[in-house]
């Protein structure tokens, strides 16, 4: 304990005690190594001041204006962004919704000339179908008209070479008109 | 690592004859103190103190005698300037020139400390406007404060000492003489701290004119009996504000070193007054407490910068702003 203790106290005693010029070793004014002390910060501050200090105090506030200007530009180019992205989005929309006019326009527009072609194909061909029909008829009431005609002379021929003898031709005539009437009888009766 | 090299140191002074327990204390002593002779010898410097002094009235025998001769602390004083110079301009020099602005390891600590000191205590305390002509004061005092104070943990000189004793080389023993720690001894912080009173003063001149400012010494709308009682007060509060910040670092410092060395003397007291193996069983007692307090000391020297720094700003914000 001795051991302890006695370093501990000793220096309470030590540093209370004067030394040889009167004043405690720790607190003895030397006022060489204060004069000494003033010149040599006074020298410190002066360079800090002049190469270190005001350098590092420009350059901070340089670089702090730097960010808060790039922080500003950074702002303002999404806001930039953002209405560009909504004019683009914008422009989008009306190209899509012209194209879409435009599409519907044309599919109207097509539709209008395939339904025109259409009529006008069914129309000609309705024509040229009346022009067949009326042209069959024609030929067909030539048709009959000579088979009536080659029936009579086959028939008038048949009958002479029945009676064996040719009469003449009013005796044809009478013939044939009174057979006509019996037929027209007939036709009545039946 | 540093206790190391004080035990080294200290059996380097132990060699000089058998060490007994009551040197402890006049060894821890003379560590904290300054040099009791001059290191170097210069006839310049002896013929300027004697013309200064002669010039002041003061005999050479006087307690006041200014002898400018280069004691172990004025020496530790150039060098801590030189060290903080060096190192910070250089740092700074580097870091402004850099195109990349990539602080380096310690020149980020640098700025955290100067960008802490300008947010924190030089714009909140001297104000956003004001704060630019007295920051340099406050930073030099800050990283010259912290230098002297770190520089002091290390024993190099100690060290020194140690290679002078056994090498029988007095002019580098003579080192080992006094300590290293030079904002232990009371008259560099004084020194300081004397530069913080003209600061703020002047300050407070800069601000209102040199009447207006001792008038702001007194609060105005007291009754005026009050007076005779404030003003002396106020008076003697100027006065003191230096006195606590010298005496605050010094002892802080002086403690701080003083029971590192004692922890020390353990091992050398236990040895001469009981034997080689009480020795060698108290060290890692002694080893341990000391390296405590060395990581302790390494906080209290940041600690003290910054309190030295912080009531230098408070001292000149107060000079400026009296409505506060």
């Amino acid at each position: 304990m001795n051991l302890i203790l006695t370093p501990i106290f000793g220096i309470s005693f030590l540093i209370l005690e004067e030394n040889s010029k009167g004043v405690n070793p720790l607190l003895t004014p030397e006022l060489g190594t204060y004069v000494w002390s003033l010149v040599i910060f006074m020298t410190v501050l002066f360079v800090l001041r002049k190469f270190a200090w005001n350098p590092l105090l420009n350059f901070l506030d340089e670089r702090e204006k730097e960010i808060a200007s790039s922080l500003q530009m950074a702002e303002s180019a999404k806001t930039d962004l953002e209405k560009i992205k909504e004019e683009s989005e914008k422009i989008l929309n009306d190209a899509k919704k012209e194209g879409k006019a435009i599409v519907n326009d044309s599919k109207l527009k097509a539709d209008e000339s395939a339904a025109k072609i259409l009529e006008d194909a069914k129309a000609k061909s309705n024509e040229f179908l009346d022009e067949a029909k009326s042209k069959i008829e024609i030929e067909k009431k030539r048709a009959i008209k000579e088979i009536k005609e080659e029936v009579v002379s086959l028939s008038l021929d048949l009958a002479t070479k029945v009676l064996q003898r040719n009469i003449n031709d009013d005796d044809n005539k009478k013939f044939v008109k009174s057979s006509l009437e019996t037929m027209k009888a007939d036709e009545a009766k039946s | 690592m540093s206790f190391c090299l004080y035990s080294g140191a200290m059996l380097g002074e132990k060699t000089t004859g058998k060490w007994t327990m009551d040197q402890a204390p006049q060894y821890a002593i003379d560590h904290v103190a300054n040099s009791p002779k001059n290191l170097f010898e210069f006839e310049i410097l002896d013929n300027l103190s004697q013309k200064i002094s002669s010039f002041l009235g003061i005999s050479s025998d006087s307690l006041f005698y200014i002898d400018l001769g280069i004691t172990k602390h004025v020496f530790l004083l150039f060098f801590v300037s030189l060290i903080t110079v060096t190192t910070i301009v250089t740092l700074i020099q580097k870091y402004i020139s850099n195109k990349k602005n990539i602080p380096s390891k310690f020149m980020s600590i640098i700025e955290m400390f100067v960008i802490y000191l300008r947010d924190d205590v030089l714009k909140n305390f001297i104000g956003d406007k004001e704060y630019r002509s007295w920051a340099p004061l406050v930073y030099t005092i800050f990283f010259f404060i912290l230098f002297g104070n770190l520089l002091g943990l290390v024993p190099i000189f100690d060290l020194f000492g140690l290679v002078g004793k056994i090498s029988h080389i007095d002019s580098i023993y003579i080192f080992s003489k006094g300590g290293n720690t030079v904002t232990a001894n009371v008259n560099v912080t004084f020194a300081i701290a004397t530069i913080t009173f003209c600061a703020f003063i002047f300050a407070g001149i800069k601000k209102y004119g040199f009447i207006q400012h001792w008038k702001n010494l007194a609060p105005s709308g007291l009754p005026w009996p009050l007076y005779f009682v404030v003003v002396p007060i106020e008076f003697m509060g100027l006065f003191i504000r230096p006195l606590a910040l010298t005496l605050r670092l010094a002892g802080n410092m002086m403690g701080g070193h003083i029971a590192l060395v004692i922890f020390i003397t353990f091992i050398f007291s236990a040895t001469a007054e009981i034997g080689g193996l009480a020795g060698l069983g108290i060290a890692p007692f002694s080893v341990s407490l000391a390296l405590g307090l060395t990581m302790l000391e390494l906080l209290v020297a940041v600690i003290q910068a910054y309190v030295f720094a912080l009531l230098t700003a408070v001292f000149i914000g107060m000079a400026i702003h009296v409505d506060h």
